[in-house]
């Protein structure tokens, strides 16, 4: 099988597994929770049944002949469409981006739940890559050097690190990173970070001081955006603000990448051609970085897909930790309010970023190793 | 013979499950941090059977509020200005009390039996689960290994803790429906390993053998291949102790509780962050708690591994 075949067989699997989780997800949001969770975001207590009833018409929830709103409600017979009809409609708006009201507020005001969604998103994605980029410069040295130490100290303290970021709770860690910074370690008499935290309404932690100009949304992600409208401070201010809670979210994946870099690399370390690359005089430094790692670091990249599961889930815990202004933390707003447009939305935003890192970390994989066939 | 050599031990041992368990036994005594492991799970387990016994189980009723988030522990000073000392009160609450009045050392201990119950629940489940389908898949082959496959796909495409917010969203907010919407979760897991560990094993000569003495597919499998492939499976249920109380303490500690009042760790954790710079033992203590279970379990899972699986006998 050609790569391209692969790709395509990959892609065809791809859209059942999504058409299954939308199944699964919109059965426990609209078949498992009364039929009026899904007006929440159209109703509100003064309007009158009448009203409520055109609503759950014109939603596609409620029939035609549903005589009265409170037949609606107490689920008379005939009087709620059948849910595998609702799917069908929902299938439709859903592909077409229509993805209904939501309750939530949004960053810049607008109220549909696409644009709720995709104003907080870049903050969320900031995140993740930021968690990301420090899941791979700590966690890989941290297992080359724990492999190639074998035994001594560098190992024991790279395996203690990635034993206690399996064990160790993300809130706790974000927590305790706070305590530390704000409360105890101590610049002028107080904290490194102000506890009473004075939020301008033009960035989002001003820590340099000066309130920076209005900053353009290109992208929304703050890092980014600091950068392209030429706006230092905003840029400084948004770094610091990522940098514990990047952290946090990494302190997981940074044990798990490293306990495989090691694992793999002492494998490879012991193998012959590595033996005839030392006994040719090569350096050390060469015949690892150049000769092992290539090979050490492919099941790191097979992870890497789980890795961004990973980090997209830990950041519903880190942003509430941090009052991170994202999706995660909008979600449990969403999850207070029975707000099942977002929830729904969330979840497959979600799922398929996963499913498509994933397939790109097969492609990946295969370019990389060239033993690899389909 | 050095005893302290495993591998020449092992070979002087011989082999069968006395030889194995001699060869533990050893692991432990040779490897503190094994040992360490043991000991956390035993007495957190132990902790947890006797917790009824230590603190009376009302106790988690709330309390005076004059007795509210208050400190008077002389041992740690918290350096921090207006720790409110808990009025003057005679007992001394040793890691303080949490924002209902009550003493956190004793929700703590109440709280540890709720988190082990539900992981052992999940855990458990999860294995059996994964067992059924897992070497289902495995044995079967064709269309049923195909649609199990995709069916573990779908739950696998999604975050767990996304997956089990919706889930408790729906089920509703109790510890029963918490602990359903983590093990739906996990389960995938397990069928995936159990699968792949019946793939290799029922290639083996002794399976043929058992087919044709006639013996029928389920006996195969469940009487025969599970109980041959069924170790790693249980070293993973070992480590995942730790990685379950870490999930559903996250999941109550983001508010996704049962009751506010219910002492379970993260829930009193949740208690903890909006006072996190007024009295931050109400967060640091129960998450340390959670920290040091799943430090424990996890430990455990690593020794029983390295006595499990060959391959790290060096």
């Amino acid at each position: 099988m050609r790569l391209y075949e692969y790709v395509a067989r990959r892609l065809f699997l791809m859209i059942f597994v999504l058409l299954a989780l939308s199944v699964l997800i919109f059965y426990l949001t609209r078949g498992l929770l009364p039929p009026t969770t899904a007006l929440a975001a159209y109703i509100t207590p003064r309007m009158d049944d009448s009203a409520k009833l055109s609503v759950a018409r014109a939603l596609g929830v409620a029939t035609t002949s549903c005589p009265s709103y409170s037949a609606f409600v107490s689920l008379q017979g005939g009087c709620v469409v059948p849910l595998w009809v609702q799917y069908g409609g929902w299938l439709e708006n859903a592909l077409a981006g229509n993805w209904g009201l939501t309750l939530l507020p949004g960053i810049s005001g607008t109220d549909t739940t696409w644009h709720v969604f995709f104003s907080r998103f870049p903050y969320t994605a900031e995140l993740a890559i930021a968690g990301a980029f420090l899941t791979i410069i700590i966690g890989i040295p941290l297992g080359i050097v724990s492999a190639t130490h074998n035994n001594k100290l560098p190992d024991h303290i790279s395996r203690m690190v990635s034993l206690g970021g399996y064990s160790i709770p993300q809130f706790w860690f974000g927590a305790v990173l706070q305590i530390l910074f704000v409360l105890y370690i101590r610049v002028n008499g107080s904290g490194l970070l102000s506890a009473n935290s004075t939020v301008a309404t033009r960035c989002v932690i001003c820590f340099s001081g000066v309130v920076p100009a209005e900053v353009a949304r290109y992208s929304g992600i703050p890092l980014l955006d600091g950068i392209l409208s030429l706006n230092f401070p905003y840029f400084w201010d948004s770094a610091v603000a990522l940098i514990l809670p990047a952290l946090t979210l990494a302190i997981t994946s940074i044990g798990a990448i490293s306990r495989i870099v090691r694992s793999s690399m002492m494998e490879v370390l012991r193998q012959d051609y590595i033996t005839l690359a030392r006994s040719k005089g090569l350096k050390e430094n060469v015949v690892i970085y150049r000769h092992a790692l290539r090979n050490a670091i492919l099941p790191a990249v097979t992870v890497s897909g789980l890795l961004v599961a990973y980090l997209l889930g830990g950041a519903v815990i880190v942003e509430i930790v941090f009052s991170w202004p994202g999706v995660g933390n909008a979600s449990l707003a969403a999850a207070d309010v029975l707000d099942i447009n977002f929830l729904e939305l969330y979840v497959l935003v979600t799922a398929v970023i996963i499913v498509v890192t994933n397939l790109a970390v097969d492609v990946i994989y295969a370019k990389l190793d060239p033993r690899i066939r389909y | 013979m050095k005893a302290s050599e495993p591998e020449e031990l092992r070979a002087g041992a011989g082999y069968g499950r006395r030889a194995d368990l001699k060869y533990a036994l050893h692991l432990l005594r040779r490897n503190p941090i094994v040992l360490a492991g043991v000991t956390i799970s035993v007495a957190s387990v132990l902790l947890a059977l006797l917790s009824p016994l230590i603190v009376n189980p009302t106790s988690w009723n709330q309390q005076p509020l004059n007795l509210r988030l208050c400190w008077n522990n002389p041992l740690i000073n918290w350096q921090i200005a207006n720790v409110f000392n808990c009025g003057g009160s005679v007992a001394v609450y040793p890691l303080g009390t949490d924002s209902y009045g009550r003493s956190l050392l004793q929700m703590i201990i109440l709280a540890i039996p709720v988190d082990l119950e539900v992981a052992f629940e999940v855990v458990a489940s999860a294995v059996v689960l994964g067992v059924f389908f897992g070497g289902l898949a495995g044995y079967k082959g064709g269309i049923v290994d195909e649609v199990i496959l995709r069916v573990t796909d779908v739950f696998l495409a999604i975050p767990g803790i996304l997956l089990a917010i919706v889930l408790i969203v729906v089920l509703g907010r109790s510890l029963p429906t918490l602990t359903i919407a983590v093990l739906i979760t996990w389960w995938p897991y397990y069928v995936r390993l159990m699968r792949s560990q019946v793939l290799s094993e029922k290639e083996k000569p002794y399976v043929e053998r058992l087919r044709a003495m006639g013996a029928g597919g389920i006996r195969i499998l469940y009487g025969h291949i599970v109980q041959n492939s069924i170790y790693p499976v249980l070293v993973q249920a070992t480590l995942d102790i730790g990685s379950v109380i870490l999930t559903v303490s996250a999941l109550t500690f983001i508010g996704l509780t049962p009751s506010p009042l219910l002492p379970e760790l993260g829930n009193l954790a949740n208690q903890g962050i909006q006072y996190i710079f007024t009295a931050p033992w109400l967060i640091l203590f129960p998450g340390l708690t959670i920290l040091i279970i799943s430090l424990g379990f996890n430990l455990l899972g690593d020794g029983i591994r390295d006595v499990f699986d060959p391959r790290l006998r060096r």
